[in-house]
């Protein structure tokens, strides 16, 4: 390691890791679980959360307000890292936030394949990646989802987009597989075998929860392989193929041999619901990012901790007010949350 | 060229350029150290003023090698 190897993520790593010093501590969901929703919309309202709520609070009320707002946040928290980090730190950051990019790209072709409201498919943009908020509230404005496809000509994502014949999980399917393999690209040209290793274990996760959701639903192998991204850590092509081929029962013992076992083993069994083992899929995600972040403290992957971190924080959020808006039990509640 | 004479003559010269190089060198070597603290605790105090001290704290610890220099130098400069 070259004397300023380390200085060049020292700034950015020390500001990540005091913003993650600012996450809601883990010990208040439980708390928010006993709240009503205007409780924890004040807690909310007075945490780091605040300017948002304030700004949105002429326009939202009630749970809409929340959810804008947690939107907005993570988005210009998003933001702030790309703003606040220079040269590989930035062009990493830059590149990995582009998954919001594809997030609001199916969300809006998703929105409109359904004849969902513009004020319903605005909800749920987060505009963090390089696609600006204002061009997307224009596009989502367009009728048809192949005029929301040509509004989107101009960026890096048309050649995923362009061989839509009416079905959507095809476009999904590419943008997926499109955004891993430039990701991929990306990060292999600037040599950081950390970023490199984190990303290859979350397309491992990824991988898992597809091979989970489509065994479950009864899907064929070929069905399932073109739904799979390659350039998994563990689960490699051969891998792949295999566990595609197998049923349900099969594949779950099969996945014995893999490190990701550990995670999910005790919840193996119940296949009934996949919540349990698609949060546990998350958390291992989550603490192996935070593990490795200590390992390597000089380096991208504290950034990635945070981002992962963040978004945990606002999903579990959500979570709690949408339960608890639509009265669920708190066990429910808690089994989507990851803890 | 330096006329070996001259050397020989007064070896205070010699002993003048090692106390500039004991502190030029430690204060290098401090400010090599100090690159990624100083940046490190800029980082943290953007977020958190209350950082401040913490932050000037461990940014002049690597300071103490420049002390360290400074006294050699000085033995070099007086003792010799």
């Amino acid at each position: 390691m070259g004397v300023s190897d380390g200085a060049k993520y020292a700034y950015i790593v020390a500001r990540v890791r005091a913003m993650k010093g600012k996450l809601i501590p883990r010990e208040m969901y439980p708390k928010f679980l006993n709240m009503e929703i205007p409780e924890i919309t004040r807690f909310i309202g007075e945490s780091e959360y605040k300017k948002d709520v304030d700004e949105l609070g002429k326009k939202y009320t009630g749970t809409d307000l929340f959810e804008h707002a947690l939107n907005q946040n993570l988005a210009l928290t998003y933001r702030k890292l790309i703003e606040v980090s220079q040269n590989e730190a930035n062009f990493l950051i830059t590149e990995y936030l582009r998954s919001w990019d594809i997030w609001n790209i199916k969300t809006i072709i998703r929105g409109k394949f359904s004849g969902a409201s513009e004020e319903e498919i605005l909800e749920s943009v987060v505009s963090a990646g390089q696609l600006r908020y204002r061009d997307m509230t224009e596009i989502i404005k367009i009728g048809t989802v192949e005029g929301v496809i040509a509004a989107f000509a101009k960026t890096p994502y048309y050649p995923a987009l362009e061989g839509y014949k009416g079905v959507l999980a095809d476009i999904e399917n590419n943008l997926d597989k499109l955004y891993y393999s430039n990701l991929i690209k990306a990060v292999a040209a600037t040599g950081n075998k950390l970023f490199l290793k984190f990303l290859r274990t979350e397309i491992d996760l990824k991988n898992i929860k597809v091979f989970f959701r489509m065994k479950r639903a009864g899907m064929e192998r070929d069905d399932i392989m073109k739904m799979l991204i390659p350039g998994g850590m563990e689960l490699k092509d051969a891998d792949l193929a295999r566990l595609a081929a197998m049923p349900l029962s099969e594949f779950v013992r099969a996945l014995e041999e893999y490190s990701y076992w550990k995670a999910i083993s005790d919840v193996s069994g119940e296949l009934s619901s996949l919540i349990n083992i698609e949060t546990r899929l998350e958390k291992y995600g989550l603490v192996y990012a935070s593990q490795i972040s200590y390992y390597y403290p000089l380096s991208i992957l504290p950034v990635l901790d945070y981002i992962l971190s963040k978004k945990i924080e606002v999903d579990n959020l959500r979570i709690i007010v949408r339960g608890k808006e639509t009265a669920l039990p708190e066990d429910i509640i808690k089994a989507h949350m990851v803890m | 060229m330096v006329d070996p004479s001259a050397l020989a003559a007064d070896p205070k010269g010699l002993i003048a350029v090692g106390a500039g190089l004991a502190v030029g060198l430690a204060g290098i070597g401090a400010g090599l150290g100090e690159q990624a603290i100083g940046a490190a605790a800029v980082g943290a105090m953007a977020e958190d003023e209350k950082f401040f001290g913490k932050g000037l704290l461990m940014t002049v610890i690597p300071e103490s090698i420049v002390i360290f220099g400074l006294v050699v130098a000085l033995i070099l400069l007086f003792v010799f």
